[in-house]
């Protein structure tokens, strides 16, 4: 009796371990880090057979992030780029999302810009570079301007197919519910946008990000572009990627960001 | 909207554009932007003198190889991802890592790596557009409809002919669609990588931004967006020739 209720004990506490064990690798973080350490353990393989000059192991990364974080200087540069990403970025999000409102809501406005924006969207954005020597000069304005040219486009497209492609149904029936353009446009269109704004946003700081380092190396070398080439002069290959690393992180950050909030602000757009 | 009426639209769009363009040329000097009619003439002189066509010519071979690599690898890297959710969880972060990866913050490391030279260029090209070909493909094969490969496993089906009779055709219209994306981030990696190392093309364009004139420059770029909207449309073409079913896939193109 006190065997069959000891076994039974343990065949449950087996089932919790293993309904744990599979809890534990359904929820996302565990694969992610497997998947980290694999990758980690793979840069360090390859790092060895590599002189350290070329390419630096992880672990020399991390001890250059821990030193350049504890003076302060590279959070300090950082901080000083973010500046001339977030103006880019914010001109760029009021001259592109207006536009590309109109655009995905007006066939005619549509059909004319298309070819044209089409056209400037094939160019690659850095080619754009001396012009905005010529223009803004070396300095915080080529940086923003560089910035602001990288994601303009990107977002631009974005809002003008997610505004073309609002469902017709749901403004039919608001129409056919009496609703004036006003409350069209303030209680359908506007909610109807959200989605793809917030695609737009999460498009527009990836590129921003890319921007950010871009201007800082093409134009007068400055906070993190000054960082890497220093880096580069002295063969310092774990400095320059401990500023690469940075980048990507927070990179990936704020598109984590934006999907959170994304999903707490706009919970009836599920996405998979 | 009828053909015609779109066309006419299209046409006034562009017409307008030149001439607001040729207006703040005139205002504002050729050392500051050129308007279209001093652009012309420059353009057909480069165009005679052969050297434009020559240095790019040069440096889309060396993207194709790049471009060519993330492809190979990229594709069915992309449809393992999708087919085998262990492969997705050991690879996906890495990949997403790459895609928002500066390629220029690479440039300097990659200099110290590969030098300046051929490796150096490839080496940019394929870690840009790596990560879009790999990441359309993974879509592409994570979207394959259940029910077709039911439909294979009524009609038994061997795995040779569910890969190559199902989810080859399935895929195919991702894989296009990934090296359209790819290639449009190839060409703007190749461009960084030479104006970083004044080289080829990129570094043409970066020295002739140095002129007294925009006029060189401009053309330059104009030669540039031609090729990326013909290679795109080119590949739209082919993806169309090969699998007429592209465009109903791929309604946002």
């Amino acid at each position: 009796m006190s065997q069959s209720s000891e076994a039974a004990a343990m065949s449950s506490s087996a089932d919790l371990a293993r309904i744990r064990m599979r809890d534990i690798f359904a929820s996302s973080w565990l694969p992610y880090l497997a998947s980290i350490c694999a990758g980690l353990m793979l840069w360090q393989l390859i790092s060895t057979q590599l002189p350290g000059v070329i390419f630096a192991s992880p672990v020399a990364v991390a001890d250059h992030l821990v030193g350049a974080f504890a003076s302060g200087d590279l959070p300090a540069r950082f901080a000083n780029s973010l500046r001339h990403m977030i103006l880019g970025l914010g001109l760029a999000l009021l001259v592109a999302v207006p536009l590309g409102m109109l655009m995905g809501r007006s066939e005619t406005a549509f059909h004319m810009c298309n070819p044209v924006l089409t056209a400037l969207f094939a160019i690659p954005s850095v080619a754009f570079v001396p012009f905005l020597i010529i223009w803004f000069g070396v300095f915080f304005e080529a940086r923003v301007a560089l910035v602001f040219v990288m994601c303009v486009f990107d977002i631009l497209i974005t809002v003008t197919a997610g505004a073309r492609n609002i469902e017709p149904r749901v403004i039919q029936a608001a129409r056919s519910f009496g609703a004036n353009r006003r409350t069209t446009f303030f209680s359908v269109l506007l909610p109807a946008s959200y989605p793809f704004l917030m695609t737009a946003l999460r498009i527009g700081t990836i590129r921003a990000v890319n921007g950010m380092i871009t201007a800082e190396l093409f134009f007068a070398a400055v906070n993190l572009g000054e960082y890497m080439e220093d880096a580069s002069s002295v063969f310092d290959s774990a400095a320059m990627l401990s500023v690469v690393f940075c980048l990507s992180l927070f990179g990936l950050l704020a598109q984590e960001l934006v999907k959170w909030a994304e999903a707490r602000l706009l919970p009836w757009h599920v996405r998979s | 909207m009828t053909r015609s009426h779109i066309l006419f639209l299209n046409l006034t769009g562009i017409a307008l554009f030149l001439c607001l363009w040729e207006i703040a040329g005139r205002a504002m000097g050729p050392s500051l932007l050129a308007a279209p009619t001093v652009v012309v003439p420059e353009y057909i002189r480069l165009l005679m003198a052969g050297d434009m066509l020559r240095e790019l010519a040069g440096s889309l071979r060396q993207m194709l190889v790049g471009f060519g690599l993330a492809c190979i690898i990229g594709m069915p890297l992309g449809a393992l991802m999708g087919r085998i959710r262990t492969i997705d969880l050991l690879v996906h972060p890495w990949v997403s890592m790459i895609v928002v990866t500066s390629a220029a913050a690479l440039a300097p490391i990659f200099i110290l790596m590969f030098g300046t030279g051929f490796e150096f260029r490839v080496a940019i090209v394929f870690v840009s557009s790596f990560g879009y070909v790999t990441l359309t493909a993974y879509h592409g094969a994570r979207g394959i409809d259940p029910k077709m490969l039911d439909v294979g496993n009524a009609f038994s089906t061997g795995p040779v002919e569910t890969y190559s009779k199902i989810i080859l055709p399935a895929l195919f219209p991702y894989l296009i669609t990934g090296a359209r994306l790819g290639l449009i981030h190839a060409i703007r990696a190749m461009v960084m990588a030479e104006m970083f190392v004044l080289v080829g093309y990129g570094g043409l364009i970066f020295q002739t931004g140095q002129d007294l004139s925009t006029a060189p420059l401009i053309s330059y770029l104009v030669t540039l967006m031609a090729v990326s909207v013909g290679a795109n449309m080119a590949l739209g073409w082919a993806g169309r020739q090969i699998a007429p079913w592209y465009d109903s896939k791929m309604a946002a193109g």
